[in-house]
């Protein structure tokens, strides 16, 4: 089984190496294809290891070697295939095999095909690495390993120039890319924090190690770890205020925003609440703000999304938005819930995003949903893998949506917070409503994109077949939900709904299914039959603050970029003009001392007896002095 | 090899005067040559080394004036072996990089000079022998500037001079009554032996003046804010291999200072001065890198940078536990290979093009691939990537200095957003975009030579930063060792409270 745990690790770096080898040469197809096969194989490895665990219940546990070793301080390079990791192997090397195939398809054109795939395979194995490790300065690695990939592949289109927000909103691709990165790096300290606090209070960074510890810690000690942790989370899954850099990213290629910023990478703060569990279940104040926050996020995401005109940018508040739940979930305490959105979300999302892809595809990348409709003419498949993966985000029965979100939304009502489960039950209503004003413009109704000439087609066939796991996934996922749950709680805490939630649990599903359909049926009504826009709502105040994201990038450049730009450039001009200015003055004085009383060696003997005299005169009064003062 | 360490230290500035007599062709080639077998020693050295033993090995001791207890005395231990190690390194690389064509002879007797200072002073236990080192030093470097440099070349080098010249004079006196103090405790014996310096114990008040007496000096060379301006000019106007020795290797000698003196020989006081000189490295981390974001030269970023992470250096040294200090000392080493990897980085394209401003670039990525990923790997490093050389330190530091202040850890901290704002800055603005100046269209990627030089700095660069368990090791058993000492000086209750040595008391 162990060689079983390095083949599912190191088949995607493999994979990077290989195709990094030919990063600065035209085109080989082989190089996608023997990518592809890698990661597949690491997929069949990680099924065999979940296959294993779930009929054994042995746990894998292997150790490298040492990694930093200095004072009391020992972190080993160790992989722990359990319950929970083993999920996210799953889920990670499936959608990213997925991924790779359709790249080929989709990066058919691109120069830099085989880059692309050295990228996308390191970031496997980063998420590898960071959903394998035994500890958390090795999830770390992967943490800030993810956090490059990502950098690499938003702004894998580096030589676009910058433009004005008006042009679009991410500026450019190397723009995008850096704000992630920085983004990411503010979150990084308070998990680095969190990192520190529980070396210095436990002893070490071994998950067995500190759990263990937990009940001799104090609760200001485990409060502050997680608020530590948790800001680490928050910029990787873009929770706000750390949330502008996920819809930026979308400059990315999109397999790329479909494994990275929707399926895998920005699940990675879900998934460290979910791994530290044990912390967060003893600090009840900090998870119920990490439940109320991603409430919170959950619909402010879904509020943005309602306006946008950008497909992928739909999507991308609709990842956030899901963020949103997970968070809830699992600050509300049912981690396996959580998880189980996790995976279902990845599943839907991608498939999501790959139809994106197709659609940007075969429009030439034409991203403008004002600019599209009609499309199911053309683009069949595509059509229906879309309307499939949004009426599973959706939640409509029976797709894996309905059983991931109505369990979420169940929770927040067994918790007896009606407020938090109001506004996720809203939000359900407009996720419907956004994804099929998505669906319905961009496929139905009249055929805009023929004022523009474009001549849309279908992607290559072979990407739509090597899609299809998505697409069965996104509907049967749901159906493996009481398998998932006896399978997983053996690791993370059960979470039973009360009796008295059980009795209104259809009454609750009715609910949310009701507000999924009226969503569906409103963006029906309104956009079914083709594009009528209105002056009046696009002049109106709400949709201004919406559809500019609530000024909030602009906020941070104006509060933030610029003002510390300007101190920047102060500092530096105090750094030549005060302080080294300083310096020169010392010397300045130095030299001019010496200028002028060079005046002194005039060589007139009356006057060297004059200063003789004087300087007697001194030598006297301070030795007079002195003596007084002894 | 008994005397190991005397030949690493005077071989390459014999080798240097041969230099003299050698052919003006073949000057570079010699020059490798020496530096070649430089390094193969001292990689000798890392090899014998018995890493068991954390007290200074291959000692070489005889006295030369007796009376004063002035003595040759050289000894490595597990802190100065990888400094040594990584001094040969650099000058080795940068001698195969170094792009110099005129009066390439001198150059090289020049460097091979300087290199017998450097590794002088990381193995010498003698103060004064470490004090003749530390000023010789500045000779070589003030003639690289001052001959090869840019159009300011004279006031940089004076000021490059005469500013470390300065300090190091107070360093002296401090060193002069050091010794006094000795053979007023000995009754009339003299001795500038450091091991013997170690075993004595001073009240507060001489140590308070002690300590900052070596300060100057040290902070200086460090170069410490606000003592860091003559470091921009330094840079400035150095020619590429200048900086590289200067931002690699010379800059650590103030660092090393402070862990092979001011800890060890005045505990008490390095602990009452945590506090003030915590806040200065923190404004040197904030500070210096908001400087470098402001910078419109490549050149300069990388070198106010520098001084932004000397700042984790220092800040690590008085943590006062093995964590910080072994992670400072690693940290020396980390960025002495990345800092002078992104020296010579710039030093390629300033070849190329004369120019060294961001502006004018813009796109190199398209025209030069391999270039721009073997920056982006030393940027990566740069900025602190699990992974790469740079993390451990960074980390190590930040760790062992949380025990001591969690707030100031965090404002330190920001040293990882910040130096990622600048870099990655750097990166985007010469790197990314399309190519705006169209004579950068003609550029030609890194050719063998310089593949020569950098890809060993990148094997370093991983494999330390994968596996920096034999160097840490090694350092962190010698940082433990002159933690013991410390503890078992100290005097007042504060600093026997936060100096921890490992095992002996638990991390609370």
């Amino acid at each position: 089984m162990e060689s079983l745990v390095y083949i599912a690790l190191f088949a995607p770096l493999v994979s990077s190496l290989f195709a990094g080898l030919f990063a600065m040469t035209p085109k080989k197809q082989f190089v996608g294809v023997i990518s592809s096969l890698l990661l597949f194989a690491s997929f069949v490895a990680s099924a065999i290891l979940a296959y294993h665990i779930s009929s054994t219940n042995e746990i894998i546990h292997v150790k490298l070697m040492d990694w930093i070793a200095a004072g009391n301080l020992n972190i080993p390079f160790g992989f722990l295939v359990d319950y929970v990791s083993v999920t996210m192997m799953v889920v990670v090397t499936l959608v990213s095999t997925v991924v790779h195939i359709y790249s080929n398809g989709y990066m058919d054109h691109d120069k830099s095909f085989n880059r692309f795939f050295s990228y996308l395979s390191a970031f496997v194995f980063s998420m590898l690495v960071l959903v394998m490790s035994d500890n958390f300065a090795g999830l770390f690695i992967g943490w800030e390993g993810v956090g490059v990939c990502s950098w690499l592949l938003i702004g894998f289109w580096y030589h676009k120039a910058d433009v004005t927000r008006d042009v679009n909103p991410s500026i450019s691709p190397s723009w995008a890319a850096n704000e992630a990165f920085i983004m990411n790096r503010i979150a990084d300290l308070g998990m680095l924090v969190g990192l520190f606090i529980i070396y210095w209070n436990v002893g070490s960074l071994q998950y067995d190690v500190v759990f263990k510890a937990i009940p001799n810690l104090t609760p200001i000690i485990l409060t502050t770890a997680a608020i530590a942790l948790f800001i680490g989370a928050m910029g990787k899954s873009a929770q706000f205020p750390l949330h502008t850099w996920l819809t930026d990213a979308m400059e990315g290629p999109t397999p790329v925003s479909a494994l990275i910023h929707a399926a895998t990478m920005v699940t990675a703060g879900v998934f460290l609440v979910i791994r530290a569990n044990p912390i967060f279940s003893v600090t009840p104040e900090v998870s119920y703000f990490i439940a109320a926050l991603g409430t919170f996020v959950a619909f402010f995401a879904a509020s943005m999304a309602l306006v946008n005109r950008d497909l992928k940018r739909i999507i991308a508040f609709s990842t956030l938005s899901q963020l949103g739940y997970m968070f809830a979930a699992a600050g509300l305490g049912a981690y396996w819930i959580a998880l189980f959105h996790l995976a279902a979300h990845a599943f839907f999302k991608a498939l999501l995003f790959l139809g994106a892809g197709n659609v940007m595809h075969g429009m030439h990348n034409e991203l403008d949903i004002f600019k599209m409709g009609g499309l199911k003419k053309v683009m069949r498949g595509t059509y229906l893998y879309m309307g499939l993966a949004s009426l599973a985000l959706a939640g409509i029965f029976p797709l894996a949506g309905f059983y991931s979100k109505d369990a979420i939304i169940e929770t927040a009502f067994n918790e007896g917070n009606l407020i938090l489960f109001i506004i996720l039950i809203v939000t359900a209503g407009m996720t419907a409503f956004y994804s099929f004003r998505q669906v319905f413009l961009t496929f139905h109704g009249d055929e805009r994109y023929k004022e523009l000439g474009i001549h849309p087609h279908e992607m290559y066939k072979y990407v739509l077949i090597a899609m299809s796991p998505l697409a069965i996934l996104a509907v049967i996922a749901g159906w493996f939900k009481g398998w998932f749950n006896s399978f997983i709680i053996h690791l993370l805490p059960n979470y039973e709904m009360s009796e008295h939630t059980h009795h209104l649990a259809l009454y609750i599903t009715l609910i949310v299914s009701a507000f999924a359909f009226g969503g569906i049926i409103l963006a029906y009504i309104k956009y079914n039959k083709g594009l009528v826009r209105s002056e009046k709502t696009e002049n109106s105040l709400i949709y201004k603050l919406l559809i500019n994201q609530y000024y909030i990038p602009i906020l941070y450049e104006a509060v933030i970029s610029k003002p510390y730009a300007e101190l920047s450039k102060l500092a530096w001009k105090a750094d030549t003009k005060i302080i080294d200015t300083f310096v020169d003055g010392i010397a300045k004085v130095l030299y001019v001392s010496g200028d002028k009383t060079r005046g002194m060696q005039s060589g007139n003997l009356s006057n060297y007896l004059n200063w003789m005299a004087a300087g007697a005169i001194v030598l006297l009064v301070v030795a007079i002095l002195s003596l007084v003062a002894v | 090899m008994s005397n190991i360490l005397t030949i690493l230290v005077f071989f390459p500035a014999l080798a240097g005067l041969l230099g003299f007599v050698i052919d003006k062709n073949s000057a570079r080639v010699y020059g490798v040559a020496i530096a070649t077998v430089e390094f193969i020693l001292s990689l000798f050295l890392w090899m014998t080394f018995d890493a068991s033993n954390p007290t200074f090995q291959f000692i070489e001791h005889f006295p030369i004036v007796k009376d004063f207890g002035i003595s040759y005395y050289l000894g490595v231990d597990g802190i100065s072996l990888f400094l040594v190690v990584m001094t040969t390194f650099m000058t080795l690389i940068g001698m195969i990089s170094m792009s110099v064509k005129d009066e390439i002879k001198n150059m090289v007797i020049t460097l091979l000079f300087l290199e017998m200072t450097m590794v002088g002073v990381f193995l010498a236990l003698d103060a004064i022998m470490f004090y003749v080192f530390w000023e010789l030093s500045l000779v070589p470097m003030l003639y690289i500037i001052g001959a090869w440099g840019g159009p300011l070349r004279v006031y940089a080098s004076i000021k490059f001079f005469l500013y470390t010249f300065t300090g190091s004079l107070v360093m002296l006196v401090g060193m002069l009554i050091v010794a006094y103090s000795f053979s007023q405790a000995t009754g009339g014996v003299w001795s500038f032996a450091i091991t013997d310096w170690y075993a004595l114990g001073f009240d507060m008040k001489y140590q308070i003046g002690l300590f900052l007496a070596f300060f100057i000096g040290f902070a200086i060379k460090v170069p410490m804010f606000p003592f860091h301006t003559w470091l921009p000019y330094a840079h400035g106007q150095a020619p590429t291999i200048g900086s590289v020795i200067l931002a690699a290797v010379l800059l650590k000698m103030g660092t090393y200072g402070f862990v092979r003196f001011s800890l060890p020989m005045f505990p008490d006081a390095s602990v009452l001065m945590i506090l003030p000189i915590a806040i200065i490295s923190i404004i040197m981390i904030i500070y210096t890198a908001m400087v470098a974001y402001a910078q419109e030269d490549m050149k300069q970023v990388i070198a106010y940078s520098s001084v932004s992470h000397m700042g984790i250096v220092m800040l690590g040294i008085f943590a006062m536990n093995s964590e910080g200090i072994s992670g400072s000392v690693f940290q020396m080493l980390s960025h002495g290979i990345v800092s002078g990897a992104l020296f010579m980085l710039v030093g390629v394209i300033y070849d190329r093009t004369h120019t060294k401003y961001m502006k004018d670039f813009g796109g190199l990525a398209s025209i030069m691939p391999r270039y721009a990923l073997v920056f982006g790997i030393m940027l990566m490093a740069s900025v602190g990537l699990p992974l790469t050389i740079g993390f451990v330190g960074e980390f190590l530091v930040l760790i062992g200095f949380y025990k001591v202040s969690p707030i100031l850890t965090i404002l330190a901290g920001t040293s990882i957003i910040l130096g990622a704002v600048y870099m990655l800055t750097l990166f985007k603005r010469s790197f990314f975009g399309p190519v705006t100046n169209e004579a950068n269209k003609k550029l030609k990627d890194l050719n063998a030579n310089e593949l020569v030089s950098f890809i060993p700095l990148v094997a370093v660069v991983v494999w330390l930063g994968i596996y920096p368990k034999p160097v840490l090791s090694i350092i962190d058993n010698s940082v433990n060792y002159t933690l013991s000492i410390m503890e078992k000086k100290a005097m007042t209750p504060e600093a026997k409270n936060i100096i921890i040595v490992k095992n002996s008391k638990e991390a609370k």
